[in-house]
């Protein structure tokens, strides 16, 4: 028992560089904030359309159960929420107040793209990176790069530049992946069976959303048969193997990189619009993949070329 | 384990198994967002020709103006009006008078004719042909015009 418990203290716990979960903070947040907001005109168009929810989410349901729809759910409490939200979203971004900032944050965008969902219709592309924000407030993303790190630094009571608690966000976003690439691709074999592979179903699927949405790149690839035979191999490899990145380190670089691709495709084939999963991605590339990697790609980023010798330290080797 | 390090493990347990429930509880799979089951895509074609319907929602008022309906004027996401347009297209005259209903809520001039138009692209040899069907018209019921 002792043997697993100290396992899993090593997954999840190394000591790493507080800086490393600030630019995830800052990274993450400014996204959110600047393309991945929701918009107040399509909910209130929502709330002044729709005298009730048609599907509630269970967030909706439990704000429901205790503050009467008429009262919570209304255009006033919303363009309010919506304010809080940003401004908890600013605070968030420098670091001021972090963990209640956050906190706030990812409760007023949790209740927003909740409500979004309240009507027949839902998305995943938000799910992991709105949990994401929310373990922002439970870890010390604002001990560094942050208004909160500067008034310690004033006071002479700095935190120190490394903690135990600084990485287990990024790595539960890497399993959490791990499992829906996982669920995407073993549903498709399960349901779709081995013809999923044989290149008209990827046709049909691109050339449907690809028709509806006016992409020229998914209308090119439902002509191109073989090609359509590739790309299927290729998703059902990657989404189900994608795991492999968790127990095989020196994977990650491989399956993150294969992953952007990957949704870099889906939006130009479809216009499918995983953008959160791109930014989610994109941090496990730079804090989360082995030391050699940091180490290879801090010859190319100056701002990572000092970290990435520390983290090799603190990591030890893959 | 320190006290903080037990409850991020307890935390990241409950955070992982919470993605089991849309899976053990079918029912409820819809409305558990964040945690969701990843199922997308999952049907496969048969060997055969690729195509695709693009559908247009058209409403029409007593004097013959015409608006397009989008999610935006429906108050309903683009999944629900391009269930109800495929709904529509089959001959589905009850999803044409839910719409119609929600058009007309609160409408001074209220909308008379809903006009389903669908277009048709069959991938072939000679690139993608596109072929327009006949639009087909839905008529309000004379309580939703008054």
């Amino acid at each position: 028992m002792k043997q697993w418990i100290a396992r899993w203290e090593a997954y999840w716990f190394p000591t790493t560089p507080v800086v490393d979960l600030a630019l995830c903070r800052i990274i993450a947040v400014a996204s959110q904030l600047t393309f991945f907001f929701p918009s107040l005109d399509e909910h209130l168009n929502l709330l002044r359309k729709n005298p009730v929810f048609i599907e509630p989410q269970v967030l909706i349901r439990a704000i429901a159960a205790v503050v009467p729809r008429g009262e919570f759910f209304t255009p006033s409490v919303f363009t309010a929420l919506y304010w809080v939200t940003a401004i908890a979203g600013v605070a968030t971004l420098i670091g001021l107040a972090t963990r209640v900032a956050a906190f706030v944050f990812a409760l007023g965008t949790w209740i927003f793209v909740s409500h979004l969902f309240s009507y027949g219709d839902r998305h995943h592309t938000e799910a992991i990176f709105c949990i994401f924000l929310l373990l922002l407030a439970f870890s010390p993303s604002g001990d560094a790069l942050s208004v909160d790190a500067y008034v310690r630094r004033r006071r002479g009571r700095p935190r120190s530049a490394v903690a135990d608690t600084a990485i287990w966000p990024l790595k539960l976003v890497h399993v959490l992946l791990g499992l829906s690439y996982f669920s995407a691709g073993m549903s498709k074999l399960i349901t779709g069976g081995p013809r999923w592979l044989n290149g008209y179903t990827l046709q049909n699927h691109a050339f449907q959303d690809a028709v509806y949405r006016g992409f020229p790149v998914g209308m090119w690839l439902a002509q191109h048969h073989h090609l359509a035979i590739l790309l299927s191999v290729f998703t059902i490899f990657f989404e189900v193997f994608f795991f492999v990145s968790l127990f095989v380190p020196w994977t990650q670089p491989l399956f993150f990189m294969g992953g952007l691709l990957f949704h870099i495709g889906l939006y130009a084939t479809g216009g499918y619009d995983f953008f959160q999963h791109m930014v989610l991605l994109v941090l496990l590339l730079l804090f989360v993949a082995p030391p050699w990697w940091r180490t290879w790609l801090g010859r190319y980023l100056e701002v990572l070329r000092p970290r990435s010798r520390r983290a090799a330290q603190v990591h030890g080797p893959s | 384990m320190p006290r903080n390090r037990a409850l991020i493990s307890t935390a990241i347990v409950l955070v992982v198994g919470l993605h089991a429930v849309p899976v053990l509880y079918r029912s409820e799979r819809g409305t558990l967002w964040p945690f969701m089951q990843y199922s997308m895509y999952k049907g496969s074609s048969p060997p055969g020709p690729i195509h695709a319907e693009k559908r247009r929602l058209i409403a029409v008022t007593a004097r013959g103006a015409e608006q397009e309906v989008t999610p935006m004027v429906l108050g309903l996401s683009v999944t629900v009006l391009r269930s109800s347009l495929r709904s529509m297209a089959a001959g589905d005259s009850a999803a044409a008078g839910y719409l119609m209903h929600r058009l007309n809520r609160g409408r001074a001039e209220p909308f008379v004719e809903l006009r389903v138009e669908s277009t048709t692209y069959v991938v072939s040899d000679a690139g993608i042909v596109r072929t327009a069907a006949p639009p087909i018209a839905y008529h309000a019921e004379p309580s939703e015009t008054r």
